[in-house]
């Protein structure tokens, strides 16, 4: 396979893991985050940090990135999840531009510079790169999808199924909305931290710039045109939109301009995502709707 | 023999200057069906939302089954037993009926960290599931949206949810409201058979005639007070109830 398509592969992948992540909170809790590259960009600059300054190999640091992610997304998500709707995506935004000048402009984090060198990911002692590193990102994948799959099938996802449908209805059959709101924060934002790791590792330089709030509309975007709450909807959004920049290049300067459109469009005409129930993709391809079988 | 099930005590809420429901005593016998009645704006609702756990109570305390649940959030009182309905409905629209059941079986995981993690959709929670659908009347619509139910259909969906929560007592918010007749009666048959099952209900209704037939005892609410309370027949020739209801000098009228 040439190289320049495992490139472009290797990073769609990335960002479907962290956009799963976004799926969790926003599709299947009902929790709107506009902020969500924060936590890509903690999971990426603690991978950075633990490999290059405290030697850690990328094995020995993921669990901590991971932790540390959720963690983070628990003290943040523990007073933004107390508001609601428009309020909860002004506070996600600001979070993003705090989390982004941190980076900036603290020296710890290598300013403005970034952080550089940071070695590439090694298994049994061989590094990976090209092939064999898209196939690692493809396995974690796997695994952020099959905790997908049985979050939803488990009381967890079904607590956070109601949660988005009706609070107070939720409420009102001993379903803590803190708690099970917070659960769906904490794992979305552990595997955004999972896919700035292996971003970490693979771009081998990070910048602030690349964790902004653009790079959240793009996740957004990915999870509303590939079909909010579904389990295949966040791995096409990501397919399309990271190819599409790839086959018409003069849209790169134009990215927001063309997300921000796709946005309006997708909530104007299918707002369920491309495979969202009673889409017509899925209407062509006579799927059952995700999760409903019984 | 009566025994008590739930108790208010000096019950009051005050929103600034507004007292929604002041020093109200209430006492719900187990076993019984006891009716909220009361003009628009006598605080039911909010008196609902108190024992619900919904708003927090300014003074007073609520017991249930002795000990006391005042304070507690919504999803802890539900814990306790306390099963519930809307007055505008709150389905889960985009679950089927019989997953909005199964939401509400779950009242015994959600608590439990550790019992959170296996299918939701387990043979045998679908088969209590249908059960419950089938006792309040909807199990031939187990598998459609419950967003594209009519009103009186998921009038029951609630009530069904509010069962599986409440197994000692459920409180019902103008069940009735919006239904033609002929749903009324069937809803009236389906509440009389929950208290031969044995459990409890306080309900809310503005229906006069419903309130008559279906309840043992009624507790008359107006502008947050207790007015009046006691058998149907004896609160409709209740001078204070007919005064709330028709203004002063009305009962002549109405009698």
């Amino acid at each position: 396979m040439n190289a320049y398509l495992i490139t472009i592969g290797t990073l769609i992948v990335i960002y479907a893991i962290t956009v799963y992540g976004l799926n969790v909170i926003v599709g299947y809790a009902g929790q709107i985050s506009l902020g969500h590259a924060a936590f890509f960009g903690i999971g990426a600059y603690s991978a950075a940090l633990l490999s290059t300054k405290a030697g850690l190999s990328f094995w020995q640091a993921l669990p901590i990135v991971i932790v540390l992610s959720g963690l983070i997304g628990m003290l943040l998500g523990l007073p933004s999840l107390r508001l609601k709707e428009d309020f909860l995506a002004i506070t996600t935004i600001g979070i993003n531009f705090i989390v982004e000048a941190l980076f900036l402009y603290i020296p710890f984090f290598g300013g403005a510079l970034g952080i550089g060198g940071i070695p590439r990911v090694a298994l049994f002692g061989i590094k990976l790169k090209g092939l064999a590193f898209f196939l690692l990102c493809l396995s974690f994948l796997a695994i952020v999808m099959v905790i997908c799959w049985w979050f939803t099938r488990s009381w967890s996802g079904v607590a956070c199924f109601a949660l988005r449908e009706d609070e107070s209805a939720a409420a009102s059959m001993g379903i803590s909305p803190v708690r099970f709101k917070l659960l769906a924060f904490v794992i979305g934002t552990m595997m955004a931290g999972l896919g700035g790791a292996l971003y970490a590792h693979y771009m081998r330089f990070i910048s602030a710039t690349d964790f902004s709030f653009p790079m959240s509309i793009t996740f957004l975007s990915m999870i509303v045109l590939g079909g909010m709450g579904t389990l295949w909807g966040p791995l096409l959004g990501a397919v399309l939109l990271g190819i599409l920049p790839e086959l018409f290049r003069p849209l790169v300067d134009y990215r927001i301009l063309f997300y921000t459109t796709l946005l309006l469009v997708m909530i104007r005409f299918q707002p369920g995502g491309l495979l969202g129930e009673g889409s017509l993709l899925r209407k062509w391809l006579v799927l059952k709707p995700a999760g409903v079988r019984v | 023999m009566t025994e008590i099930l739930l108790q208010t005590r000096d019950l009051s809420k005050h929103f600034g200057g507004l007292k929604a429901v002041d020093q109200v005593n209430l006492e719900i016998n187990t076993g019984e069906i006891l009716g909220l009645l009361g003009p628009n704006g006598a605080g039911k609702t909010v008196c609902f939302n108190l024992i619900s756990g919904v708003y927090r109570p300014t003074r007073g305390e609520i017991q249930f089954r002795g000990r006391r649940i005042d304070g507690l959030p919504s999803h802890l009182v539900a814990r306790r037993g306390i099963g519930r309905t809307f007055q505008i409905v709150k389905p889960f629209a985009s679950l089927t009926v019989l997953e909005n059941v199964l939401v509400a079986r779950g009242i015994t995981r959600y608590g439990r960290f550790g019992r959170l993690w296996s299918p939701w959709k387990a043979r045998s929670e679908v088969t209590a599931g249908m059960a419950m659908l089938e006792r309040v009347g909807l199990a031939d619509l187990a598998h459609r949206k419950a967003g594209l139910l009519p009103l009186g259909n998921l009038r029951r969906l609630e009530i069904a949810r509010a069962l599986v929560v409440g197994h000692q007592l459920i409180l019902l918010d103008e069940s009735f409201s919006g239904l033609r007749h002929e749903e009324i009666a069937r809803l009236e048959d389906l509440i009389r058979r929950i208290r031969e099952e044995g459990i409890t209900v306080l309900l809310i209704e503005h229906n006069m005639r419903v309130t008559m037939e279906l309840c043992d005892r009624i507790v008359v609410l107006d502008h947050g007070r207790k007015i009046a309370q006691g058998e149907p027949r004896a609160i409709q020739e209740n001078e204070q109830v007919i005064e709330a209801y028709l203004g002063r000098g009305g009962g002549r009228h109405a009698a």
